[in-house]
């Protein structure tokens, strides 16, 4: 009887991995071995040995590059943060029917292709676009520089990337149990006090979360920068492509995405570690 | 898998569009090198789209099917990468392809491109077949450069013509252009003097707010205003003239390119690829794709068929050619594969 209760759970415990197996099927033919490829690449073009590494670790160029994806998907993280912490707060506390109307307009903003919101900034911060004209409405002479420039690249990538950490920020809020609130009262919190010491570690979780998936994602970002930014702050992906089509070099544009992959596995790792990945998801 | 006939028909039915995503490379282990045998009556074409595709299809694409039966498809954008990266994994993604001067002599010792023969004589260049002649020439917005700039040291002059100002991000075009700002005369250029020229660089770098990297983005940034002056291929400054901007442009010190026809090296297509060079270079087509497009027929036998209406906006016409002056990749003074890598770091810097 035993023996048949633990063949049979050993049997459902197959099923699981039976399931998954179209999926690492594709990760594997998709994922796997084209990334393997890419590893090969990194110490094999154009000689066999680690000198695209030690290029893409020592080279001033890529140093730079390096530090300024970092300095900017930091950036563009406490950009979502202090857009996207007082919005979510604001859809928990209102009403339910307020709550999904600002809801609908981030997740319809979120659908929207990236290219076209992108795109859609070239318009508005353009020499002649609506928001240098307004500018010039109210009385001032000279025509700021908006577009191409660090400020125009991170405002588009903020926009992109804040109901990444709006989503999660207010999952977490939802999720708050009023009567812990109503007891800090009734213990004498107020304002400040209560929101940092109750309020703020209660959804320092959801914080986390929205910013490790916002600096990781920022961290990948391609089309924005280089269609907005400046060529002075150029990002990793942007460089990579560039050693790709213009050297040819796939040693060390596959070292760098590497490097680049490297990074965010420990990023991601330290946040297993700290919070559990799985929290990542809701 | 090892049947071609299932990989091609059952698996890929469109092998280049199930192929432009980033699975290209797995697909590429897996049914390689069977799928790039598929379909040998349509040959594929890299275009720089814009003024040149609309040229090409209706001069040089159009009348070949007709000819031949094969039917010509499109891949964009233009990629030196692509080219490359097709020869070392057997997966094609176009046949057929143009390079500029620079470009050719690099896809030649990389062996990348196909042998080719001359066409008509004179007509190979380092195995691509010379076809037309493109400008990159200045041009300036007339709505805020009121007074006319003449040559490319007014370029620089950021007092007199003060705004904002873009170069195409391609070390082999710029260095020139620097040299000649620097009062270096047209005819003493090469081989070129890098370190004056990006000391020269060094001057302007601050007041250049875009490094263009495409054709239509030139044009766009001139059309829309988001730069006072620009150094554009003359095809796309008619296009933002044409399209009523308020533009101007000048043929004094114009740099001229070459563009040559190539095949890809080993491409299944090789026939149709190498008919079709035959054919984009002979005289009537090309001179049907120049007049259109306005490039300079590279074909002598071509100018006959070339109308006179043409020649106000090709680089080569006689009026405009004593302007300009030919990039010169034989003598160009350095290796131009180092120079763009330290281009890129001075960019960067």
């Amino acid at each position: 009887m035993n023996r048949m209760i633990s063949r049979l759970s050993e049997q459902q415990n197959l099923w699981p991995w039976l399931l998954l197996l179209p999926l690492s099927a594709y990760l594997l033919v998709f994922f796997a071995v084209p990334l393997a490829d890419v590893v090969q690449m990194s110490v094999t073009e154009p000689t066999l040995g680690l000198q695209n590494y030690e290029k893409v670790l020592t080279g001033s160029l890529y140093r730079k590059v390096f530090l300024n994806t970092f300095m900017t998907a930091g950036i563009v993280t406490l950009c979502c943060l202090f857009v996207g912490y007082p919005l979510a707060y604001l859809m928990a506390h209102t009403s339910r029917r307020n709550a999904m109307l600002i809801l609908l307009l981030i997740t319809m903003s979120f659908w929207t292709s990236f290219l076209v919101r992108t795109y859609a900034w070239m318009v508005l911060l353009g020499n002649n676009g609506p928001v240098i004209w307004l500018i010039q409405a109210m009385g001032f002479e000279e025509k700021p520089h908006l577009l191409f420039t660090r400020f125009s690249s991170t405002l588009a990538m903020v926009h992109i990337l804040a109901p990444y950490m709006i989503m999660n920020i207010y999952s977490v809020m939802q999720k708050i149990d009023k009567s812990l609130i109503l007891s800090a009262e009734s213990m004498g919190a107020r304002g400040a006090s209560l929101f940092r010491h109750i309020y703020l570690p209660l959804t320092a979780p959801g914080i986390a979360n929205g910013s490790v998936l916002v600096f990781v994602i920022c961290l990948g970002f391609y089309v924005t920068p280089v269609l907005l930014g400046s060529p002075r702050e150029q990002m990793a992906a942007g460089l990579i492509g560039h050693q790709i089509e213009e050297f040819l070099a796939f040693g060390l544009g596959s070292a760098m995405a590497i490097v680049l992959l490297g990074v965010t596995l420990v990023i991601l790792g330290i946040y297993h570690r700290r919070f559990g990945l799985d929290k990542l998801w809701g | 898998m090892t049947d071609p006939k299932f990989n091609s028909g059952l698996i890929l039915p469109n092998r280049r569009r199930f192929l432009q995503g980033s699975a290209a490379l797995a697909a590429g282990a897996l049914a390689m090198p069977y799928v790039a045998r598929a379909d040998d009556k349509v040959l594929y074409i890299n275009s720089w789209g814009g003024p040149w595709l609309e040229a090409a299809k209706a001069n040089l694409f159009d009348p070949f099917t007709a000819e031949t039966g094969i039917e010509i498809r499109t891949v964009s954008p233009v990629s030196f990468a692509k080219l490359a990266a097709q020869v070392k994994t057997g997966v094609y993604e176009f046949d057929v392809t143009t390079l500029g001067g620079g470009d050719i002599v690099r896809a030649n010792e990389a062996g990348i491109i196909e042998d080719l023969e001359a066409p008509y004589e004179g007509g190979l260049f380092q195995n691509g077949v010379a076809s037309h002649a493109f400008a990159t020439v200045m041009a300036w917005r007339t709505d805020t450069i009121k007074e006319t700039p003449k040559s490319w040291a007014d370029f620089w002059d950021v007092e007199r013509f003060p705004g904002g100002r873009s170069l195409q991000r391609y070390a082999a075009r710029v260095l020139p252009i620097a040299l000649l700002a620097d009062g270096v005369a047209m005819e003493d250029l090469y081989p070129l003097d890098i370190e004056r020229a990006f000391a020269k660089l060094d001057e302007i770098k601050d007041h250049i707010r875009v490094w263009w990297t495409a054709g239509a983005q030139s044009t766009q940034i001139l059309r829309d205003g988001e730069i006072d002056m620009i150094g554009i291929w003359h095809g796309r400054y008619f296009e933002a003239e044409d399209a009523g901007a308020p533009v101007a442009m000048t043929w004094n010190q114009a740099e001229i390119d070459r563009a040559y026809w190539v095949v890809a090296k080993d491409t299944p297509n090789m026939e149709a690829a190498k008919l079709f060079v035959e054919f984009a270079t002979s005289a009537k087509p090309l001179a049907g794709f120049a007049s259109q497009a306005k490039y300079g027929a590279l074909n002598p036998a071509a100018n006959e068929f070339i109308p006179e209406s043409a020649q106000p906006r090709m680089p080569t016409s006689p009026a405009n050619y004593p302007l300009a002056f030919e990039q010169d990749m034989s003598n160009w003074g350095g290796d131009p594969h180092e120079v763009s890598a330290r281009f890129d770091e001075w960019l960067a810097s």
